[in-house]
């Protein structure tokens, strides 16, 4: 037993030591963390959004342009600094004081097709009058319509006129008021709730903590294995091991206790680092979500074993593992769901365990509803440790002369 | 001028026979188009599949109008709660909607990270409206929306393929150098080969030759594969695309021997490539628009080159407009990288390596 603690001890010592260990096991996984929780930290609210808009008033000049002005300052007022840390909604593109409103709007169509400014807002002649025509009942089913320009496909110009339609929906409701036709006392009240969670809204850090912690097991299992294990084999260092009392079983314990140790280091530094900087909430070591996180260790550790058995060498491992690792990722849901996939690829995500393991760490810690049956999130991992230990028995070549 | 042949046979035999470099170039763009062209691309933007289930007695007839009436959204109506968050779970539905009679409840999912933002607004898109028809009242102020940019950018997909061969030539360009020759340099290929009449600018043109001809074919191979899979069509202007090929591909080997020289140990460079490469990918507007990301970040995207590839690709491909001044000047900035690094890196060639 002591010979095995001290080989998984210098193995882990070892692997620390490797710059380039170190990169892909601990920065890499630090490194995604860091950057989509920098992306994605504040997308479902406005918080971070900031939007390139042009705003054309064609009406200003009108006798009674109060409608039109009231427009013009409701985007002015999202255009300005918000308090509480808060940033700006909109840089807004308005014409000076010289220049031609029409001249303008060329200038800014081109823009916005350039991809200059994710939209423009055009106020038409005669808006006011319009608006309060159909306010006062002298036409039937008036609307007053606004014009907006924006460039359909990209995703940022499609959500800048969302947002360009909802505060004009807002300026609807308080045109509304102004005139006494809609009461605020009436309104419906609405809530939000997120689906397969018993506490409310889910933050994307705790969404996506559990999926980086899953994504850096999996770099140890499947690059751990052939990268240390065919190495040592190919470079004759394990045929030294054979040479002694040391077994092929005491070798391989040895190294899945490194392993674990690393998976244990990865945890506790995404963990600190996801709850310190991002304020993450989620029970890592509760024990349900620590009985899903051995279980991924273990299942990655197994993956890298298959490989390992069905590679001659071990830079043909390391491109096995490379071919693997991308749809493994992508594939399961790590980082975004997978729908609409075409039969094929459905084939691919139902065999990935990578699906399995993340719906069941997810739900065990509420950040999700767990889209597969509870059983098959343990079962279909468990069979493919059987069937890795069952192929590296037969294949597994522990000596390059065998 | 055999000299020079001779290198960019040997280097074009090592570059087929390198499995990993080979799948890199060829296989990792099409990887990515199809994953993500499934996962993401499938989901037009402006459609939605709402959800909704109305409590037992209540009118559930202002939402049903309200809905019907928004353009490309489609509603079903799920009896009872349960199926509602079911359907929502195996994603049929992209949100959820409750009428109870007196309070509207919006079910979202919270794996939807990219399409969240859109979602929100839809909600209180809805919520709005809902209670304007409650009071018997219709929209005064009305949007009347008008797409201005180029036929050709009809979703998604059509923005996001030129972007993805760019991503795939800045992996190569970079990679070229600070794969490829960093390690040739790590293993004393290049002491080697140093010490023989060749000449280190003559080795580089070989390895740049060999990288021209194989980036094109394969951004040829991922934009014909998005053309069948997707039936996603493109305007492609010839004379622009293979002229920016061209020159992000050099461009990005001499950004990738920018990388080779700051950082001196050869395996690190990879590494800081591999860093590099990931935060350009995320933070160039190529799958999530820049606009939600945090202002430091949206600052950060506007000096990455990446983001002026993928701007300059689209328009080679028909998708955006651009003056033909910018897209020159694109080129001409890409390819200037090139002129200035790779001479140095001819020097870092010859350099003896630190011991």
């Amino acid at each position: 037993m002591t010979a095995v603690l001290r080989l998984s001890y210098l193995s882990l010592r070892t692997w620390l030591r490797e710059r380039i260990t170190l990169f892909w096991s601990l920065f890499f996984p630090v490194f995604v963390l860091v950057l989509l929780s920098a992306i994605f930290g504040g997308a479902d609210e406005e918080r971070y959004m900031r939007f390139h808009i042009g705003l054309v008033n064609l009406d200003r000049e009108a006798e009674h342009a109060d409608f039109s002005n009231m427009v013009e300052q409701a985007f002015a007022h999202l255009a300005e600094p918000k308090a509480e840390g808060r940033e700006q909604l909109f840089v807004l593109n308005t014409p000076g004081e010289e220049e031609d409103p029409e001249a303008f709007l060329d200038r800014t169509r081109e823009a916005l097709r350039q991809g200059h400014l994710a939209a423009v807002v055009v106020i038409p002649a005669g808006f006011s009058e319009t608006v309060g025509a159909a306010l006062h009942g002298t036409a039937a089913f008036l609307q007053a319509e606004v014009k907006l320009l924006y460039n359909h496909g990209d995703s940022g110009s499609e959500l800048a006129a969302s947002i360009v339609e909802q505060v004009l929906a807002d300026l609807n409701r308080q045109v509304l008021v102004q005139a006494n036709l809609y009461e605020r006392d009436q309104e419906v009240p609405a809530s939000s709730s997120w689906v397969g969670t018993a506490d409310g809204a889910v933050r994307y850090v705790d969404f996506l903590l559990p999926g980086v912690v899953l994504m850096a097991f999996l770099t140890n299992g499947l690059f751990g294995v052939p990268g240390s294990i065919l190495y040592a084999r190919d470079e004759r260092i394990l045929r030294r091991y054979w040479v002694t009392p040391f077994t092929v079983r005491k070798y391989l314990v040895a190294y899945s206790m490194a392993t674990l140790a690393m998976c244990a280091l990865q945890l506790a530094l995404l963990w600190a680092l996801g709850s310190g900087a991002f304020g993450a909430r989620v029970p890592l070591a509760a024990p349900l979500p620590g009985l899903y996180l051995l279980l991924s260790a273990v299942t990655f550790l197994a993956l890298g074993f298959i490989i390992a058995s069905l590679s001659k060498t071990a830079n043909a491992g390391m491109s096995i593992a490379n071919i693997l690792n991308m749809p493994m990722l992508f594939l399961s849901g790590i980082f975004f769901p997978v729908t609409g996939l075409p039969v094929a690829l459905q084939v691919i995500v139902y065999a990935n365990p990578v699906t399995y393991l993340v719906d069941g760490l997810r739900v065990s810690l509420d950040v999700g509803a767990g889209k597969l049956p509870p059983w098959s999130t343990v079962v279909v991992p468990l069979l493919w440790i059987a069937v890795a230990v069952a192929v590296a028995a037969r294949k597994l070549q522990w000596d390059v002369d065998q | 001028m055999k000299q020079f042949a001779a290198l960019t046979r040997s280097e074009l035999t090592v570059f087929v026979r390198d499995r990993a470099t080979f799948l890199v170039t060829f296989l990792f763009p099409l990887v990515f188009i199809l994953i993500f062209g499934f996962i993401m691309g499938g989901e037009d933007v402006e459609r939605v599949a709402v959800g909704i289930h109305i409590a037992e007695g209540a009118d559930g007839e202002v939402l049903r109008e309200v809905l019907s009436q928004r353009t490309g959204l489609e509603h079903q109506t799920f009896a009872a709660y349960h199926d509602l968050e079911k359907a929502l779970q195996d994603r049929e539905v992209d949100l959820g909607i409750g009428w109870d009679g007196d309070e509207l409840s919006f079910l979202f999912d919270p794996a939807m990270v990219q399409r969240q933002g859109a979602l929100s607004q839809l909600a209180a898109g809805v919520a709005s409206d809902v209670n304007l028809r409650r009071q018997g009242l219709e929209e005064v102020l009305v949007a009347e929306r008008e797409h201005v940019g180029r036929a050709a950018a009809a979703n998604w997909f059509n923005m996001t393929v030129p972007a993805i061969i760019a991503f795939s030539i800045l992996s190569a360009g970079v990679f070229a150098v600070s794969g490829h020759i960093a390690a040739m340099k790590e293993r004393k290929i290049l002491d080697r080969l140093i010490v023989t009449p060749m000449r280190p600018l003559l080795f580089l043109l070989a390895v740049m030759t060999v990288r021209l001809i194989v980036v094109y074919i394969s951004t040829l191979i991922t934009l014909f594969t998005a053309m069948g899979v997707f039936n996603v069509t493109f305007e492609v202007d010839w004379f622009r695309y293979t002229l920016l090929v061209a020159a992000s591909t050099v461009g990005m080997m001499g950004f990738g021997a920018l990388i080779t020289l700051v950082v001196r140990r050869p395996s690190s460079a990879g590494n800081v490539a591999n860093v590099l490469v990931i935060v350009m990918m995320f933070l160039s507007g190529i799958f999530f628009p820049v606009e939600i990301m945090p202002p430091f970040l949206q600052a950060l995207s506007r000096v990455l080159p990446l983001t002026y590839m993928a701007a300059g690709l689209r328009h080679a491909t028909g998708v955006i407009d651009m003056t033909g001044l910018r897209f020159f000047a694109i080129t001409a900035a890409l390819a200037a990288l090139a002129l200035v690094l790779i001479p140095a890196l001819a020097r870092y060639v010859v350099r003896p390596e630190r011991r």
